[in-house]
């Protein structure tokens, strides 16, 4: 096991190889697009975006609610899977909480960027102002705002304080004097000290229990940003429930998408094994179901409101301009994920890469039909109108999959937590 | 000369040498790769974050009752002004940031961090101490207890003594 350990502490020590390189290519070259677009938006304004009357909220609104289903992820496998103290979670618990604060961080700047004038953005706060106004307390666009505030940070903490005995272990293993520096200081002082230890874990146990709720009460407040306006298609209070599903789909879609690639790259079968594929593969089609519930839920509550508003949204969604949207939503969030039924093909690495490439895609697809398409067709038809995402839209969806793709820079698992579970066995 | 340690080469070995030293009213502190399994377990940590929890729910849902109600009141068509559930999100987001923020500094207060150097660094075994070592260290100015520390340590198979510089 001690070997093992190595090879995890020479991944982040070790010079780059090739790989490294030309993956590096890759996230470069999309970041500098992330921030080539951003600046030109400031420079510019939305006016350079798709968006319009009576389709005002576009890709923006879409990435961010994607980007933050997908970093739920994390959360789930890390605080979820440690409350139930299960032995899988160790080896991808750091991957999947490294993911998590990069995707939170792509889903954090699309908001400020939809402001239009994100100078203002601290507005959101209740900042004393000459004119004594508060922020709209009673809106769920503000608690987002504060949702978001508390998920971000304490997924960032969650995160270095899981990575701190790893810091420490990195800096008693490093060999140049400015390795041992930057280690040094990152790890705090860490030693593993009888003291340390026993705090340590106590801290940990207490992250992991305010993280569970906080996540759930994350993504209940992002479907409450939608069923909080009495647009048509939104106002549901089968939103917040549908939004955690969602989330949940996503989230493990993305983190058997990046278990692939790091295994590969960084050789880290005898670490992430098929069993932890099985286990997630298993979670993935469960949460399709829970999807496919609140989408049969959806369509039950149209039908049975027998609002002409609500089922003039809804057909134009089966066979309007952008029903192959809703379709592949479908496709990808309910049907694909039912090929993990085959115990064969739940470790079969291609097939789980080509299943949650799939999910992410549906849940984009699906985050898409429920802003673009509710909005287009209001209660007034003569308000009606269409969407379309400009080539500046597109630059900043994939620039952002830069920003999630700088995951490779950091330690990628836990060591402490696979030596304590190799300790117990 | 502030102490000695040694250094183990498994667990069983350490535990064995922390309970001969326990039973000798020595104090000790152990450095080891992950916590030793019939470690106390007890912090008032986890107490003190749900404490700050709390605090910081009652404050944020304070707050917002205080600015719809006192702060900037607005009459909207003869709504009732204290509309408790909007509050509610708000109040528990801010209650969850206020717990995790005092979990995490609440560690390094208690623990004394962040703390670059310690002597016991100086240690050659202290580059083990989170990788394959596992090691206890006593603490004493008395260098006849030192003596007998190292005695014991030597009589177990410690890996490695070294005395602990000041």
């Amino acid at each position: 096991m001690s070997a093992v350990i190595d090879n995890v502490a020479d991944i982040a020590l070790r010079r780059r190889s090739g790989r490294w390189w030309s993956a590096f290519a890759v996230s470069g070259a999309l970041l500098v697009l992330l921030i080539g677009a951003t600046g030109w938006l400031f420079y510019r304004g939305v006016g350079i975006w798709g968006i319009d009357w009576p389709v005002s909220w576009g890709f923006a609104i879409i990435n961010y609610v994607w980007w933050i289903g997908i970093a739920s992820g994390g959360t789930f496998i890390s605080a979820l899977f440690f409350l139930m103290e299960t032995d899988w979670r160790t080896s991808v618990s750091r991957i999947a909480e490294t993911m998590t604060v990069f995707a939170a961080a792509c889903a954090g700047i699309f908001p400020i960027l939809h402001l239009g004038r994100p100078w203002l953005f601290y507005w959101l706060f209740p900042a004393r102002n000459t004119m004594t106004l508060w922020p709209q307390f009673r809106s769920p666009l503000l608690w987002d705002f504060f949702a978001i505030l508390a998920y971000v940070t304490a997924s960032v903490l969650f995160w270095y304080f899981g990575a701190i005995p790893d810091l420490a272990a990195l800096r008693d293993r490093a060999s140049s004097r400015r390795r041992q520096i930057i280690y040094g200081i990152f790890a705090m002082g860490f030693r593993g000290s009888g003291t340390q230890w026993r705090h340590y874990r106590a801290v940990y146990g207490t992250f992991a229990a305010i993280m569970a709720p906080l996540v759930v009460s994350v993504h209940s407040i992002v479907g409450l940003d939608f069923a909080g306006a009495s647009t048509v298609g939104w106002h549901s209070t089968e939103f917040p429930p549908f939004f955690v599903f969602g989330a949940l789909l996503s989230g493990l879609a993305m983190v058997l998408l990046l278990l692939l690639p790091l295994r590969w790259m960084l050789k880290l079968d005898e670490l992430i094994t098929s069993r932890h594929f099985d286990v997630l593969s298993r979670l993935l089609l469960m949460s399709s179901w829970l999807v496919g519930y609140a989408y049969v839920m959806d369509v039950f509550n149209v039908y049975y409101s027998g609002n002409p508003a609500e089922i003039a949204v809804f057909q134009t969604k089966l066979h309007g301009a952008y029903a192959p949207v809703y379709w592949a939503t479908i496709v990808f969030n309910l049907l694909l994920p039912q090929l993990l039924w085959s115990a064969r093909l739940r470790v079969n690495p291609f097939l789980i890469g080509m299943v949650s490439v799939g999910v992410i895609y549906g849940m984009w697809c699906e985050r898409y039909s429920i802003v673009v398409m509710s909005l287009r067709r209001t209660d007034l038809v003569s308000a009606w109108g269409n969407y379309h995402g400009t080539l500046w839209d597109y630059s900043l969806l994939f620039g952002s999959i830069g920003l999630l793709l700088a995951v490779r820079y950091v330690p990628v698992v836990s060591m402490s937590d696979a030596r304590e579970a190799s300790e117990a066995s | 000369m502030t102490g000695l340690l040694a250094q183990f080469d498994s667990q069983h070995d350490l535990l064995r040498a922390v309970s001969r030293l326990r039973a000798q009213q020595v104090d000790i502190q152990t450095y080891t790769p992950v916590p030793l399994a019939d470690s106390p377990t007890g912090s008032p940590l986890p107490l003190i974050a749900l404490a700050a929890g709390l605090l910081g729910a009652a404050a944020g849902f304070g707050m917002q009752v205080y600015a719809v109600m006192i702060a900037y009141p607005q009459d909207i068509g003869g709504r009732p002004a204290f509309s408790w559930p909007s509050f509610v999100p708000i109040g528990f987001e801010i209650g969850a940031l206020c717990a995790v923020l005092t979990a995490f500094f609440g560690f390094c207060v208690i623990n004394r961090l962040p703390k670059l150097y310690e002597p016991i660094d100086e240690c050659l075994a202290m580059r083990h101490a989170l990788r394959d070592g596992w090691i206890v260290a006593v603490r004493t100015r008395d260098p006849e207890l030192r003596g007998r520390v190292r005695e014991l340590f030597l009589e177990l198979g410690a890996h490695r003594i070294e005395d602990i510089p000041s």
